[in-house]
């Protein structure tokens, strides 16, 4: 390579990217933008277009929208509150312990990611539904008063956090990384209790990785479909389904674009947090 | 060649392929067959239907794609219209469980064969009842009826009044589907706006939508069905489908569900539905229901050999299968099947399938549903 020219090697890089480059621009970033220009435009009858924010203006003021995505909010930060709940006490017994049983927890907290989620879906729908065989189960112990969150606002954070888990877990495991045994031991050779070592050594190592877990899954959880769809209630319901029903039931191709420019915006807030932590990150 | 260097031929070829225009993969001849129905639909044209016109043209060959649901269909009329305007192939042939009325302007263009011109020699046999247009190709026909637990249900009922009276008296046992996610609830949902608008399916049309009859014809419906909400399974829950209504009523969850007869023929035949749960209609006016339509297109390269197929599809052979192997409803006159098969599906033959209109009217049922049924939820 030392031979080559810069201007050479520049123009090698450039072809090296320009493909991929390409297909977003043509696939991706221009239709995404018409799109969204669409959504600011009126077209009057006579063919002349005019700048507008009505669509907008009308998600904003329809109480049954604005139901939908305060119901997406609360989805989102239930099902992320759950999963780091969920995930980082296993990451952690992950990162200290070396047994075959830590072996078999990591495998089983990663299965998801191979099980599509339609099929979590009908497979939670059995489980945990009525009659299903959790009740059964229950019964059996006595317990005779469930109710199944089934076409409740509950029933999509479960299936969610489940679906999620894998890739939480991944970042968070590969997280702990930075926490080193000696540093642990140091701790403890001086006094230091479980909850001080969690809070003075293990969470400041891992904040950047809460944050990736954060921005990622806010993402992904406020578009998802499949899961709201098959085990939430009617209504209100997320922005996924929402959107797919205003697009193709309802017919109203534009007031669904401007519902997706709006879960955009959101998601884009973590995606640009995202951004900002993987070039910090690189200055180091 | 270096890493580097393959590494960016790698990438140049696959962009390549991603930005070069479509192949097109159909210039063989084969009759391009796409199906708007489910995988089961799919199967059953590759195993009856075109075998019953190879006997016939043995050399023919006949791709069938199953499109993805009705949205799909709608793309691919338009992309036909687009085609008889630019006098080029269309890239199908025949259009499986698709409404010619559905694309705005495809009729008057002449984008459809009109079946009563195309000399079928079965088309002669066709009921009446079925067709709605010439345009479109009436071939099995299902509609919605009640499914019930027979040990929880002795007598079914057989009004909407008794229907509506049962739901208030046994509370929690009954659920219908989300009416955009599937048509057994959805024409539940149509039956309620029958019942609001003087039982008179007439009253709705393709053609007579206005925004201010929707504002006065749907509301009333809405009243009834809020009013129906507390009663039902959850105090007002909804499944996503028709598939998960059935999976309720399976377990012993509720005793009653709207369903489409096909599906719950089908299932009484393979065993997933079991014995004990029985089929009823409404007396004083069933439940919606109506029949799938095959589309040709006047511009499709193959228009002989898919007339042909047409006109083998409703052929009584064929027709027999439907009933037998998809439990539809045959779109000729049951005259024409055999003794055996009529007999023994003497409690299922319809005496009439009220039929309500797609297209903006469904829209607004969908968007007032949604707007007006399902919040009335008081829940968590």
């Amino acid at each position: 390579m030392g031979s080559e020219g810069t201007s050479t090697r520049n123009l090698k890089g450039l072809l090296l990217i320009g493909p991929p480059l390409a297909v977003m621009v043509c696939l991706l970033l221009y239709p995404a933008g018409v799109s969204i220009v669409q959504t600011l435009q009126e077209t009057a009858a006579d063919g002349s277009v005019s700048w507008s924010l009505a669509r907008y203006h009308r998600f904003f003021t329809d109480p049954y929208s604005v139901a939908n995505y305060v119901r997406t909010v609360w989805t989102t930060v239930v099902t992320l509150i759950l999963l780091i709940a969920i995930c980082l006490p296993i990451a952690i017994y992950l990162h200290f312990t070396r047994s075959r049983l830590a072996a078999v927890v990591q495998a089983l907290a990663l299965f998801p990611m191979f099980v599509p989620g339609i099929i979590v879906a009908y497979a939670l729908i059995r489980y945990i539904g009525p009659n299903g065989l959790l009740q059964s189960l229950l019964e059996v112990v006595g317990f005779n008063s469930y109710s199944s969150p089934y076409l409740t606002p509950w029933g999509p954070v479960i299936g969610l956090v489940w679906d999620h888990m894998p890739l939480t877990l991944l970042i968070l495991t590969a997280g702990m990384a930075k926490v080193s045994q000696e540093a642990i031991e140091a701790a403890r050779d001086v006094g230091a209790g479980y909850v001080v070592i969690f809070h003075r050594i293990i969470l400041p190592l891992m904040v950047e990785s809460l944050l990736v877990v954060m921005a990622l899954n806010v993402i992904s959880l406020f578009g998802s479909f499949v899961i709201p769809y098959m085990l939430g209630p009617a209504s209100p319901e997320m922005m996924g389904p929402y959107m797919l029903r205003t697009f193709s039931e309802v017919r109203q191709p534009d007031f669904a674009a401007a519902q997706a420019v709006i879960t955009f915006l959101t998601c884009s807030v973590f995606g640009i947090l995202y951004v900002v932590m993987l070039t910090r990150k690189q200055d180091v | 060649m270096k890493r580097r260097e393959f590494l960016a031929s790698a990438a140049a070829a696959a962009a390549a392929i991603a930005i070069s225009p479509r192949l097109a993969f159909s210039a063989d001849g084969a009759v391009e067959v796409i199906v708007g129905s489910d995988q089961n639909v799919a199967d059953f044209w590759s195993n009856v239907v075109v075998p019953a016109l190879q006997q016939e043209l043995p050399d023919l060959v006949v791709n069938v794609t199953v499109s993805d649901g009705n949205s799909g269909m709608m793309a691919l009329a338009d992309r036909a219209l687009a085609a008889l305007k630019t006098k080029s192939d269309p890239q199908v042939d025949v259009m499986e469980a698709f409404n010619p009325r559905n694309t705005v302007g495809a009729i008057d263009a002449g984008l459809w064969v009109d079946f009563s011109k195309a000399s079928m020699s079965n088309y002669a046999k066709l009921n009446t009842l079925a067709i709605d247009t010439n345009f479109g190709l009436p071939y099995r026909g299902s509609q919605v009826v009640l499914a019930y637990d027979s040990n929880k249900v002795q007598t079914p009922p057989k009004t909407w009044e008794e229907l509506t009276a049962w739901i208030k008296a046994t509370p929690g046992q009954f659920i219908y589907n989300r009416p955009d996610k599937g048509g057994s609830g959805g024409n539940f949902v149509r039956r309620a706006i029958h019942e609001a608008n003087g039982r008179d399916p007439s009253a709705f049309t393709a053609s007579n939508f206005s925004k201010e009859k929707a504002d006065a014809m749907l509301p009333p419906a809405w009243e009834i069905l809020k009013d129906l909400a507390p009663s039902l399974y959850q105090g007002g829950s909804y499944t996503a489908g028709n598939t998960p209504s059935l999976q309720l009523l399976v377990s012993g969850v509720v005793s009653m569900v709207p369903t489409w007869s096909d599906q719950a023929l089908s299932g009484l035949k393979s065993g997933e539905l079991p014995s004990h749960i029985k089929l009823a209609q409404l007396q004083d006016l069933a439940f919606v229901g109506g029949f799938a339509y095959c589309t040709i297109p006047t511009n499709a390269t193959n228009i002989e050999a898919a007339t042909k197929l047409a006109n083998v599809l409703i052929s009584p052979a064929v027709q027999e299968q439907i009933v037998d192997q998809i439990a539809g409803f045959p779109s000729i006159e049951w005259s024409y099947l055999s003794d055996e098969i009529r007999t023994a599906n003497a409690d299922i033959i319809p005496k009439s399938i009220p039929a309500f209109p797609d297209g903006e009217w469904e829209a607004a049922v969908n968007d007032g549903w949604y707007r007006n049924v399902a919040p009335a939820i008081a829940r968590n």
